[in-house]
């Protein structure tokens, strides 16, 4: 071996280390973040602090939209449902909204609008440590997030609440549930999420730890079998109105989900108010399913093919199983099916597009506790295309419901679609799947939230230790939750973060946080919320009113400076507030 | 031997490309929504729109290829061969840039510098074990041929060789983390560190914070190796803390390895052990001891050494399970997560990055079959 020839390999090798290690030093993640807003009317974080009247937007005015019209602003086309947001003073906001809505707090309680310190958020979303980093108003301060392994939290000592009861708190993740087990039974954690459905028993036995489900009747989600009207054979109603009595939910519910399901008699959970106005969906009954297919001209039956993915849900968990079981369950009346396994992510693409030509399973999950969350994202006005087109004897009455704060028109009105909805059936509501989580034995506020929001303030450690542990499914994408769509990242910022409201703890009602009322006026376009007073930032600036109209603003207007996150895509405000100002500068291009 | 490495290099170059070019086409062709992946299910058409032109997936896939939804077809747009999703990968790779990724929202390059020391770490320490423990139960076997102790061990490697990586993971974590909890022989059952811990870098505790770019980027890449930094920082309780969580995934890993050293050092060894000039050796009088680790080991290991290349191999794709088993985020790990979410350009930057240490790997074995084998310095 000649010297030479002995030291190629070394350097090759140090070679490839530097180009790796020179690549990542010289892309910073704010270099990549970065890009033009072009924003025209913005000021630089959304109006003036304290002083004159801080009004969003600050020049020109929204126009809003009317039914199938879109509204304006700044020559744009304007979707949203939010006309302004206004502070008459440092702790007082004001919510002009274009048209009523019913779910305002329930919204507002939603972690993705917790509320930044504008200051803060200034410093940060130009260097995007905003993603890595936090300064909320919570009960925990941040400490740092070890990438890749965990993040850690300390009491805050100026919270304006009650304190945390233990000193210290750690958020780990792993990705399987007998991973997250073997870590709370050696003790090496305090809590854990989602128990697999077949450690219920295990984690109940185990004298050491305790199992933690969500109240009777909240479970937040529902499992539903679906039919696209559009297609043969579904565009026969009787052959919908068959499936309806073809399914045995109870054995479905029996035999493969965790103890604490239940069967849907409502496509919305009963724990939602108004979700069971108006009959629930008929029970099994194979013989007039049978009688139903003969009426509809399928005295033999059918074939046909049973569409789902493999992925896990807290609606659906064992996919195969129960495809299997509904297999044999159609084809003890006839319908003879193939089950379709499809890719995962391409399934809600074909979902969402209406490709789904056979009977399909899904379902949904809450994203806040409202019924307009469940009835009209499929079956509203602009529903889903997967059942086909929307049917307007639905749709209709969920727009009444909808549009008005008086209890007994929205009663009325959505015991008429749950009516209607079974006269059209575009599906099977059949289960609300329950969850669980674990924890040693004697932590107290053991939580188990239907809205995956467990608060690690609010638990101690058994033992007199001061530091809680507790292990979720996977590592956060950024501790921006303003651009996250993820339970995981949720999670970590609601330790952190407050919104104007939250929900209260093992529940779905909202109640306040960081404002101390907000109430509408008597047709609901208006919200005025007063804020509490004395609160500070965990980097000791003031809570005001400004605060909570920039971290709106950031992400309502696309054209704002600080409309900047993972992808800034600011998914949620879309979603639930109709659409952006400046819609046109959402991130398209390539940057 | 420099044109013998020089060629060597040189014919790396193709294989490096075909790699990129198959890992590039597949992961295009498994399908899946990479906008679903990342904004969430409930990501509206419109979104996923803007989505796929900020990353470049509205472009062709390549020369004429085109994916519109969940179906391929070719277009005769001529501008599709200067501007289509390879083209503008290989000219960013070209510049070093493997890409954002859409998962992290980060550069591949910064994902892979933070992650990589985990998995460096995790197969050093799988291959020690497999190294140490193959070669000793090897030498055992062979030099008590068809004896009870020869028997023993080769059934121990063929356990070894027949036990999944997930189901030894779990079974160890199981027993070690839960069975053995609370006794001397309690393990953690996954993790890098104990909850809380938080280990000071080498630049921290040698006073060079102020050190930037590329030195210091190698100072951070090292102290990300947790028990090389507690050794040369002196953080014994880090040291020791990431050692424990080391155990468990470390035997996981390097089992199947283990076993395969095990089985080829006893049969290349007893083959040398036949040979004349050992036996004249043993006749001459040598100790026993002497004529079998001197003489016979050092004949016997150039399989071993090709095994043991071969081994690194299998030690990456064994990390995806091992990593993902015991939570450590190491490039295993990242890769299934990336595959999970069709985050394409790590899994694109990933292949590259393994199929450079295969090359790298390969080279340095080959290499070192001139110190164990004069004949082939000679060739």
């Amino acid at each position: 071996m000649t010297p030479a020839s002995g030291r190629l390999p070394k350097f090759a090798t140090l070679f490839a280390v530097f180009a790796i290690v020179g690549a990542a030093c010289t892309a910073s993640p704010a270099a990549t973040n970065q890009r033009s807003t072009g924003a025209t009317n913005a000021p630089p974080s959304g109006g003036a602090s304290g002083g004159a009247a801080d009004i969003y937007p600050a020049t020109g005015e929204v126009t809003c939209g009317s039914g199938t019209t879109a509204g304006s602003f700044d020559g744009e086309e304007y979707k949203g449902k939010v006309k302004s947001i206004e502070a008459p003073d440092d702790y007082t906001v004001v919510f002009n909204l274009c048209s009523t809505d019913t779910a305002f707090l329930e919204k507002m309680a939603f972690s993705v609008f917790s509320i930044y310190d504008s200051d803060w958020l200034e410093a940060n979303v130009s260097n995007a440590t905003h993603l890595t980093t936090m300064n909320g108003t919570g009960a925990f301060v941040l400490d740092g997030w070890q990438a890749g392994a965990e993040i850690d939290y300390s009491a805050y000592d100026g919270y304006w609440g009650e304190k945390a009861a233990a000193p210290k708190a750690v958020l780990r993740w792993g990705s399987e549930s007998a991973q997250r087990l073997n870590e709370l039974r050696s003790g090496n954690i305090e809590g854990m999420t989602l128990v697999g459905p077949t450690d219920f028993e295990t984690v109940s036995n185990d004298d050491t730890l305790q199992l933690s489900t969500p109240p009777a009747g909240t479970n937040l989600n529902t499992f539903y079998l679906g039919m696209n009207h559009d297609v043969e054979p579904w565009d026969n109603d009787k052959v919908r109105e068959a499936l309806l009595y073809a399914i045995d939910k109870d054995r479905l519910v029996d035999n493969f989900y965790p103890p604490g399901s239940e069967v849907a008699d409502y496509f919305t959970p009963c724990a939602l108010e108004f979700a069971c106005e108006g009959d629930p969906f008929p029970d099994f009954d194979p013989q007039k399913a049978k009688d139903l297919l003969t009426e509809a001209g399928y005295p033999d039956g059918f074939e046909t093919e049973l569409q789902f993915r493999p992925a896990v849900r807290g609606y659906l968990p064992q996919p195969p199983q129960i495809a299997e079981e509904l297999q044999s369950q159609l084809a003890d009346v006839g319908i003879k099916v193939t089950l379709d396994q499809q890719d995962d992510a391409q399934y809600i693409v074909n979902s969402n597009t209406g490709a789904l030509h056979g009977l399909f399973m899904l379902g949904w999950g809450a994203d806040y506790p409202e019924i307009t969350n469940f009835m009209d994202y499929h079956f509203g006005a602009g529903c889903t295309a997967a059942f086909g087109k929307c049917y307007p004897s639905v749709a209709d009455p969920l727009t009444t419901g909808g549009e008005t704060t008086d209890e007994t028109t929205r009663k009325t009105a959505y015991a008429e679609a749950n009516t209607a909805l079974i006269a059209a059936a575009p599906m099977v509501p059949i289960a609300h799947g329950a969850f669980a989580n674990a924890y040693v034995a004697g932590l107290d506020v053991a939580q188990a939230s239907p809205l995956s929001n467990e608060l690690l303030f609010r638990m101690n450690v058994p033992g007199g230790g001061d530091t809680l542990r507790f292990m979720q499914n996977s590592e956060p994408g950024s501790l921006f939750c303003a651009d996250e769509t993820d339970g995981e990242a949720l999670r970590a910022c609601e330790q952190s973060m407050e919104g104007l409201y939250g929900f209260e703890i093992n529940g779905s009602k909202p109640v306040p946080a960081l404002a101390e009322s907000c109430d509408p006026n008597e047709d609901g376009t208006v919200w005025t919320c007063r804020l509490r007073q004395g609160v500070k930032f965990h980097d000791g600036a003031d809570f005001t009113a400004h605060d909570v109209i920039v971290s709106m603003a950031l992400q309502w207007d696309a054209g704002h400076p600080l409309h900047k996150g993972k992808s800034s895509q600011f998914e949620y405000w879309a979603g639930l507030w109709g659409g952006y100002l400046h819609a046109s500068k959402q991130p398209a291009a390539p940057e | 031997m420099i044109q013998f490495i020089l060629r060597r290099l040189l014919i790396s170059i193709p294989v490096v490309f075909g790699v990129v070019f198959i890992v590039f086409v597949l992961s295009r062709i498994v399908p899946g929504d990479p906008c679903a992946a990342a904004l969430g299910e409930r990501a509206n058409p419109r979104s996923c729109e803007a989505f796929n032109a900020r990353i470049g997936l509205d472009k062709p896939i390549m020369p004429f290829l085109i994916k519109d939804g969940t179906s391929y077809g070719f277009t005769g747009d001529p501008s599709s061969v200067a501007n289509n999703q390879f083209v503008v990968y290989l000219s960013a790779l070209a510049g070093g840039d493997l890409g954002t990724s859409v998962k992290h929202g980060r550069p591949v390059t910064q994902l892979l510098f933070e992650r990589m020391p985990t998995t460096i770490e995790l197969t050093f320490y799988a291959l020690l074990f497999a190294i140490i423990v193959g070669v000793g139960l090897g030498i055992i076997a062979a030099s008590r041929h068809n004896s009870k102790r020869d028997v023993l061990s080769m059934m121990f490697a063929n356990l070894g060789v027949s036990i999944p990586v997930f189901v030894l993971g779990l079974m160890l974590a199981y027993l070690f983390g839960v069975l053995l909890k609370d006794t001397f022989f309690s393990l953690p059952p996954s993790g890098r560190l104990t909850s809380g811990l938080r280990p000071q870098s080498i630049a921290q505790v040698w006073g060079l914070t102020d050190l930037t770019g590329p030195p210091r980027g190698i100072l951070d890449f090292v102290s990300n190796m947790y028990t090389i930094n507690g050794l040369v920082t002196g953080q014994f309780g880090l040291l020791v803390d990431a050692l424990r969580h080391l155990i468990l995934p470390a035997i996981a890993l390097g089992t199947i390895p283990m076993a395969i050293i095990a089985r080829m050092t006893r049969s290349s060894l007893l083959d040398v052990l036949g040979r004349e000039d050992v036996r004249t050796a043993e006749a001459k009088g040598l100790r026993p001891r002497v004529v079998l680790l001197p003489h016979g080991l050092r004949n016997a290991l150039l399989p071993v050494v090709t095994v043991i290349g071969l081994s690194v191999a299998s030690l990456l794709s064994g990390a995806v399970l091992t990593e993902t088993i015991f939570g450590l985020t190491g490039i295993g790990l990242t890769v299934f997560e990336s595959i999970s979410a069709r985050d394409y350009v790590v899994i694109q930057g990933l292949a590259l990055l393994v199929a450079l240490i295969y090359v790298v790997v390969n080279l340095i074995t080959d290499v070192s079959y001139g110190f164990l084998d004069p004949r082939v310095r000679v060739t």
